[in-house]
This record gives structure tokens, sequence and C-alpha cells, in this order.
């Protein structure tokens, strides 16, 4: 299980978030960052509740897995207009990372929705602590 | 010598409105921020001055790191930062560029006075609110393909007169003439490419915006009258730059030089200063695919003109889409290779401005034509509850900035702080009741996150350029309607 909570950033806008594994703790970042994009979203029973996509990236590091992670969600928002919710990720890390994850992608034309323009490295902070993951990121606005 | 101290920074005061922060550490250079005594308090109560100190370590950086008076913290680089690199033996760095590419401004003039427009301003903000597409996954004024955006990378507002977008005169009045000619789409991803296809023509969400305003102040009628600004008349404001596919660029970039660079980046203070050696092939790829994003940028504000020409022709009989003209369109995310002159010496440089615009002076080649003779103009957009300013390129901002100002009024308050002290609908009725302004938007939220509260005073930052010399004052605007994604 994993939770965020949005944080202030004069331009842009910051995610923090916790899990009990590394997987629960990136799937609750991009929860976060559809928070920043919407306030409201239908319920996934919904006439346009959306589908279940997947979705896989590999990378260096964990740093780099979560940012390609979290880039490779905005990047399916605007290629197939959706907002991902519903985030579920399980990451893997033996020499490279990997990142397993699906999203409920529900259809930009059902909600009001602002842009994130991107994922950025600025303070951007991943750690193992006593009984899970903690993770804080900027989103350029 | 007077100083001030924001935490762990301190500033010695050069002379008016010019502060500076030595040299210490792995600083290539002092860096200095132009800023009065109002407008420094609140660049120190955020961490842009730790920011403009971190941009100081970017290889080959010349004479000073630079934050403009609307500075305030980003990512990585400060907003409002400019850079000057090195561009034989620095670097360049897409962190410092921003990911939205060539993010600018262009201004339209119309022939329409206020007395055309009040009383229609309800009618009029509707229509274009309907025109324009805004907010995500609105789609763009034209269906995009994989030819038109190639195109747009390539041949800038060029493929756009080709196309019946855009007029000669369009060409003749934006920086470049609309098109970057170190374009190289073939190092623009597909990915970019593919978030690139369905936004042609749409102004996004966050602080941009398309606004009407009527010209309330001339300052200095002989350089107004060059820009053909009269009090009384309408002009429009369309703030804006490459969307998602610029976004994708500075993200793949920054990934690359992290992979290909790390010594570089691990003598960096922070990763989203992101920079790739100057001379190296990662370097000339992302400095052609940025060039490209440029392109795709004027495309993206010329198709919204377009739109609007069209609109306006629409609700006014009086009004044909000829009559509305570009006025000028100027980036303010960007870095381009400018030579200027460093201690006597003509050197290359990779300019960098961050939420900064060029201010080029009279005389200066790069200057199309039509302004030569009066510098370019510089617009800088204030919030949606105060004035805009047209500014001419000062006579000193070669000296004091390679030719750079402000880029608006800059961030005071957070998006979450703003939603908590504002109310969308509150501010949408108090603009309409107190100030006759006309905002429409997708969302509430947006409109409270961009409240005329959360920004720095504009005039001041105005104020400051002028009297620096870096951009000079030549006419106000005032908002007449708004809408935003």
């Amino acid at each position: 299980m994993g939770e965020f909570t949005l944080r202030e950033h004069t331009a842009d806008v910051a995610v923090e978030a916790t899990g009990d594994d590394v997987g629960a703790t990136f799937a609750a970042v991009a929860d976060g960052l559809a928070a920043a994009m919407c306030d409201d979203w239908p319920a996934p029973d919904a006439a346009d509740g959306g589908e279940r996509a997947d979705l896989r990236v590999v990378a260096e590091n964990p740093e780099a897995a979560l940012y390609d992670y979290l880039d490779e969600l905005i990047y399916e928002r605007d290629v197939r207009a959706v907002l991902p919710v519903d985030n579920e990720a399980r990451v893997e890390g033996n020499g490279e990372w990997s990142v397993d994850a699906s999203y409920r992608g529900v259809p930009l034309s059902a909600v009001v929705a602002r842009e994130v323009k991107a994922v950025t490295y600025s303070e951007m902070d991943l750690r193992r602590v006593d009984g899970g993951w903690e993770a804080y990121v900027v989103f350029d606005v | 010598m007077t100083t001030r101290e924001f935490d762990d920074v301190t500033l010695e005061r050069v002379r008016e409105h010019v502060w500076e922060i030595p040299q210490e550490g792995g600083m290539e250079v002092p860096a200095r921020v132009l800023a009065s005594e109002a407008l420094l308090e609140e660049i120190g109560e955020d961490d842009s001055l730790r920011q403009l100190k971190n941009a100081a370590h970017l290889p080959g950086m010349t004479k000073h790191a630079l934050a403009m008076p609307d500075a305030h913290q980003g990512y990585g680089f400060p907003v409002g930062g400019v850079g000057a690199v090195d561009a034989e033996n620095g670097c360049i760095s897409p962190g410092a560029v921003g990911f939205d590419i060539n993010c600018g401004v262009r201004m339209l003039r119309t022939p329409l006075t206020y007395d055309d427009v009040r009383g229609r301003e309800e009618e009029l903000v509707d229509e274009l609110f309907e025109a324009i597409p805004s907010g995500l996954g609105g789609g763009g004024v034209v269906e995009g393909s994989r030819d038109a955006v190639e195109g747009a990378l390539e041949r800038g507002v060029e493929w756009a007169v080709e196309q019946g977008y855009a007029t000669e005169a369009d060409l003749a009045h934006c920086e470049d003439e609309g098109r970057r000619p170190d374009a190289q789409p073939e190092f623009v991803s597909k990915k970019a490419k593919d978030r690139g296809m369905n936004q042609m023509g749409s102004l996004g969400s966050g602080n941009h915006f398309l606004e009407l305003q009527r010209v309330t102040d001339t300052f200095d009628d002989a350089v107004a009258d060059a820009y053909g600004l009269r009090e009384g008349e309408i002009v429009v404001l369309i703030h804006c730059g490459s969307r998602g596919l610029g976004h994708q660029i500075c993200s793949n970039y920054v990934r690359r030089i992290e992979q290909e660079h790390g010594d570089l980046l691990d003598r960096l203070p922070d990763k989203d200063l992101a920079a790739a050696p100057a001379g190296s092939e990662l370097a000339e790829e992302y400095y052609g695919a940025m060039c490209a994003a440029v392109n795709f940028a004027w495309v993206n504000r010329q198709l919204i003109t377009h739109r609007t020409r069209e609109t306006l022709a629409e609700v006014f009989d009086a009004v044909d889409a000829a009559d509305v003209e570009l006025l000028y369109d100027v980036a303010h995310n960007i870095a381009k290779r400018e030579t200027h002159d460093v201690d006597g010496e003509a050197r290359e440089l990779f300019v960098h401005r961050k939420g900064a615009t060029r201010a080029f002076p009279a005389g200066r080649a790069e200057v199309p034509d039509a302004y030569r003779d009066v510098g370019q103009p510089v617009i800088i957009p204030g919030s949606m509850g105060a004035g805009s300013y047209v500014l001419k390129g000062g006579d000193r901002s070669l000296e004091e900035t390679f030719g750079s100002t402000a880029h608006g009024a800059g961030r005071l308050m957070s998006r979450t702080q703003a939603k908590q002290e504002f109310w969308g609908g509150d501010v949408q009725d108090d603009l309409a009741e107190q100030d006759h302004i006309y905002v429409k938007a997708n969302s509430g939220a947006t409109i409270a996150e961009e409240a005329p509260g959360v920004y720095k005073d504009v005039d001041e930052v105005v104020r400051v350029s002028d009297e620096l010399g870096i951009g000079d004052r030549v006419a106000r605007t005032f908002p007449v309607c708004n809408i935003k994604g």
C-alpha cells in the first residue's frame, strides 16, 4: 500500500509519497501525479471509467526508473488521451531496474484536467526507510 | 558595502538594482540578481538564489549567471535565469532551457477599439474559448499528421505559410523570421513527435492563455508608432509553447546526458542542470532537436493566430482576417548560439534564456528589418488582472544581460497555496464586476492557480528593466477577456 501528499512549490507541484515497498511507492507517486492534474474522475464501474493498460520501463538505477515510469505515464496521457489513475507497479532491481506497471486510463473527455508538463529530477528523493520507501518528486506544470 | 542575506546566500549591492553573489566553491563565475529591494525580498523567499548559484557551476558560464527581475524558483535553473555559456569549451543545458522549449508570447494588432468590444466581451470570450483548443486532450487547430509535424519542425512558420495558415508578413514580424535554420528534426524522438501530432495549435493549460487587451498607455510615442500601437486599440496576446513535443525532447535529452555524460553531471549540484559538453555529439543533437521544437512552437502560436483571425472576423463584421497583424513573436525558453562582446573579444556563446526574453537593441543584425532601427519588441505578460507591457530592447541589454530582460510578472505563490486562498468562481466574478475582465477556463482550479494575487507586481518588474536600460517601456495594455486551459 502507498499514499501521497501534494506539496507546495512556487511554480510547479511536488508529490511526496510513501509505500510498503518500492513498487507501492512508485504507484503512489503516479497517483499523486493524477491528483495534481485532476480533482475528481469517474469510478471504475462508470460508463466512462476507462480500461486498464500495462506499461514497462527498464532503467539503470531506481531514480531513473521512477523518472522513466512517470515520463511514460505522461506520454500515455498525451497519446492515448487518458488520465492514468489507480496505478499499480512492481519494481525489481537486479543490476538494472524494471517497472512493470498498470493504470486505469480514464478518457480525458470524461474529466476536467490540467496539464502537468513533465517529471523533473529537481529535488528528487527516493529512499528506503523503516517499514518501506519514501519518494519526493517535483513536476513541471 | 551593502549586503543582504537569505539563508546561506549573501548578496552584495553593486549599484541600484544590481546584486552580486560572489564566486565561491565550484561556481565558474559570480551570479547577479537584477532587482529592486522589494523584488529581491520576494526572490529571496523561495529557492531561486540557491538555484542561481547552482547555475553558475555550469562549465563555460561567462561573466555572470543572471537572474532577471521576475525570477522565481524553477527546477535546476531558476525561472527568469540567463546563462551565457561558451559554445566552444562550455556546454549546453536542456535544464537551463526548460521543458517547454520556446514557450513564448506573440502579440497581434487588430483594427478594433475598446469601444467596438465593450458590451460584447462575454460573447467574444465564449467564441474564442470554443474556437481555440485548450486544456488536456482538447486536440489542436489542425488534425496533425506525420508530415505536418515534420514540416513544422523543419520549416517553422514557413510551413504554415505553405499550408495557408500564415502570411509573408507574419514571417517578417517573428523572431528569427519564424524559422530556426539549425533545426534537425531527425534528432527529435518518435515519442516527442507522437505527442506533438494531436496538439498542433493548442494552448495547453497552467499559465498559458489567450487574452484580448486594450492599449491603455504609450510611453515612447516614436517606438509605439513603429510598433503600430495606439491607445484605445485592441491587441491579442497569445502565450504557449511547444506542448508535449518540447517537453518530451527535454526529458529525452536529460536522460541521455545522464547516461552518456555522467561525469559532467556528477560535478553539477543539481541533476536538472544536466548539460552536454560543447562540441559533443549529444550537444549537437540536442541543439538540433531544440531548434526544431522552437519551430514547432512558432507554428503552434501561428495556428492559434489563424483561428483567432477567423473568430474575430466572424464576430465583428468590420474585421477582415487579414487586418489582424502580427506585431511580434518572441521566445522566453530557449538557448541560442549568439556572438557577444566579452571584455572586448567577440565570443560565440550558447545564451540560455529560461523565463527570460531576448531584448536586442536597435542595430543588432538578428532584429527583423521592420524593427531594426528601434530595437526588437519585448512582450511582458502580466497576470489576468493586471496590465501587460510592450518594451523595446534596451541600449544596455547587451552589456548587462547578453541582450535579455524579464519574461513576465513571475510567480509569488505556489499553486497549492493559491487554491487554498482563492476560489476560481470568485476570482472570475470579481474580475468581471470590478475590472470588466471576462475570463473563461476549463477548470475553476486553473483560474484560482492563476489569480492575480499569485504574481509579482509587473509594474515593478518593468520599472527595474526600464531603469537598468535592458528593456525600455513602450506601451502598457490591460486585459479585456482571457481564455485558458
